[in-house]
């Protein structure tokens, strides 16, 4: 196996995110007070079904126009102003769903107008007109490592001089069209998900999430600094049983690291194989580094994870409204014992470290990894 | 001026009318049989266009599709409410890529799967151009939608295409190229036009994200 890592340092010019705790900086308080927001909801919303864990905004059924939209007009207010979409500011939006979950209304009440956003250049395009963007919009979907594409591309075009600003944009909203999935694979079970923890059954939840990250050649005071990326191809939906594919992200990401105390943000959504493989991956390329995953509270924010999670992980590192600056929240909803002893329940103290690695893995043995770095 | 050579390039444009029982036959002698009863027939399409391209562990692959797995989409949304888990994970893009590398057991360091429309070739092209890797495999196609087409949210033609890209101009068919800053005439084509342009060798020049590009014969 192979997989080199991009080097191409960028700054994080902003960086926010929205969850059903609000900011990322109202998210990383709440995480930090071990608060869940995972409830248990009916798999197919207003069809009913199974109670299953989802961390939602609101109603997930889909509405006319999308619940989403308004939403994701309340995160942007808060991206910089820009000639965003143009040739020289790209827009990067990464998303695994998309409006999907208009095709399930649609066939549930044949009303053709949620036919009008469902694929993913309709979405797109609705939230070019509303946000005004140009045309210059680049759209990724690789399921749950969707935003590290996003991450990873934006660096390379600030590297290749095409670019002097690039805004990715990312969001997942649930909808029966997911939660059913999910639910079929039968990973999305009846019990509340605890990453990393050693337990009979394993259970993920699934969770509302936007962000967006405005990235730029300058220097900042938080960097992304590498970003590696690996796909083993042996199973649609189960990993190499040799951990290998974690394995060779891993090694590819820790070569970027030259030194630094790093902690790691793991993709541990609560499934038990995966979820060992990569704490054991981990604990062998990282042994010094605590090892957390935020999902067992905020659900799997799917495509839009990757950026969800950088987001509350700034804004952790910054500090929150509530004064606990530095103070960096545990694997909420973990239990002992854990996969490894790296994995760190409680929360951590940013002082040790200055930088993380975070992680997320996809459908397709998919692997991503990105160094966080910070002053 | 950023530029890439193409070498092994494979286009697919079957029939409109052909569907994925059809394909399956047509092309049964390029799949290992347990894998092609599974296919797609974009997964179908990608194979065939795929099949004896060199990839290795250290490549990548940019994968273009606007509607991406309608079929599997299409069949999982009339699965509810006992939603299909096969269905599910098939609808889901970059599945019609994931599928052949998987039947291939063939690890990648980077897959881009893109999933826009408008500038999709130009955006596809620029990936691949960006990607450090030695050889670049950039794929692209639809497959013909059934119910999703009637209501004009799928594809209405079945078709794929599979260029390989390095930076090695010996034995090259064709020459892609970026000069920012440059000025050209023409639009980018979409994606099914950039598939029969390269099935007929059509050069190619458009002005797009600041720059000019060009396809050249070789």
């Amino acid at each position: 196996m192979n997989a080199l890592a991009d080097q191409l340092s960028v700054g994080v010019e902003a960086c926010d995110c929205l969850t059903p705790f609000g900011s990322a900086a109202a998210t990383a308080t709440a995480l930090l007070a071990g608060r869940r927001a995972l409830a248990f909801s009916p798999v197919l919303g207003r069809d009913g079904g199974d109670l299953v864990p989802l961390a939602l905004l609101g109603p997930m059924d889909e509405t006319l126009p999308p619940h989403w939209l308004a939403r994701l007009k309340e995160m942007a207010a808060a991206i910089p102003p820009a000639a965003w979409g143009s040739a020289r500011s790209p827009v990067i939006v990464t998303s695994s769903n998309f409006g999907v979950g208009s095709f399930y209304a649609f066939t549930r009440d044949h009303d053709p107008r949620h036919l009008a956003h469902g694929t993913p250049f309709a979405t797109v395009d609705l939230l070019r007109a509303d946000f005004d963007w140009g045309e210059n919009v680049q759209v990724f979907s690789h399921a749950c490592v969707t935003a590290h594409l996003g991450l990873a591309h934006a660096a390379r075009l600030l590297h290749a001089d095409l670019a002097d600003r690039v805004l990715v944009f990312s969001f997942d909203f649930v909808s029966p069209f997911v939660a059913g999935g999910f639910h079929s694979l039968k990973i999305l079970n009846g019990i509340m998900p605890a990453p990393y923890s050693v337990r009979e059954t394993g259970s993920i939840g699934l969770g509302d999430g936007a962000a967006f990250a405005v990235l730029t050649r300058d220097a900042t005071p938080f960097q992304l600094a590498a970003h590696a990326l690996h796909n083993e191809m042996f199973h649609f939906t189960g990993n190499r049983p040799d951990g290998a594919g974690f394995a060779a992200c891993a090694a590819a990401i820790a070569a970027t690291t030259g030194g630094r105390r790093v902690w790691v943000k793991g993709h541990g959504t609560g499934t038990l194989e995966a979820g060992r493989l990569e704490a054991e991956v981990f604990a062998r390329q990282f042994p010094s580094a605590p090892l957390v995953s935020w999902k067992g509270s905020l659900g799997h924010t799917l495509g839009s994870c990757g950026l969800v999670e950088l987001a509350i992980a700034i804004a952790a590192l910054r500090g929150s409204s509530a004064g606990a600056a530095g103070k960096i929240p545990g694997t909420v909803g973990g239990a002992a014992p854990s996969f490894t002893d790296t994995v760190a329940l409680e929360s951590l103290s940013s002082a040790e470290f200055d930088g993380a690695i975070l992680t997320s893995n996809a459908f397709g043995g998919a692997h991503a990894a990105m160094l966080l770095t910070h002053d | 001026m950023t530029e890439r050579f193409i070498h092994h390039l494979r286009v697919e444009l079957p029939p409109a009318t052909e569907r994925a029982a059809e394909a399956r036959l047509r092309l049964a002698d390029k799949f290992p049989r347990p894998a092609l009863r599974r296919m797609t027939h974009l997964g179908l399409l990608i194979g065939s266009v795929l099949d004896g391209a060199p990839l290795a562990p250290e490549d990548a692959l940019v994968y273009a599709s606007s509607f991406a797995e309608t079929r599997a989409l299409e069949e999982f949304l009339t699965s509810f409410p006992a939603a299909s888990p096969l269905w599910f994970h098939a609808s889901i893009h970059p599945g019609g890529a994931q599928q052949v590398l998987i039947g291939r057991q063939q690890p990648i360091a980077r897959l881009w799967p893109l999933a826009g429309r408008t500038r999709l070739v130009e955006q596809a092209l620029l990936t691949a151009l960006l990607e450090p890797a030695a050889r670049v495999a950039v794929v692209g196609g639809e497959e013909r939608g059934t119910w999703m087409l009637e209501r004009r949210v799928a594809s209405a033609t079945s078709f794929a295409f599979a260029a390989i890209l390095t930076r090695q101009p010996a034995g090259a068919v064709a020459h892609v190229a970026f000069s920012p800053d440059a000025q050209s005439e023409g639009v980018c084509p979409t994606l099914q036009d950039f598939a029969q342009d390269l099935a007929s060798r059509r050069t190619l020049n458009w002005h797009g994200i600041g720059g000019a590009w060009s396809l050249a014969w070789l």
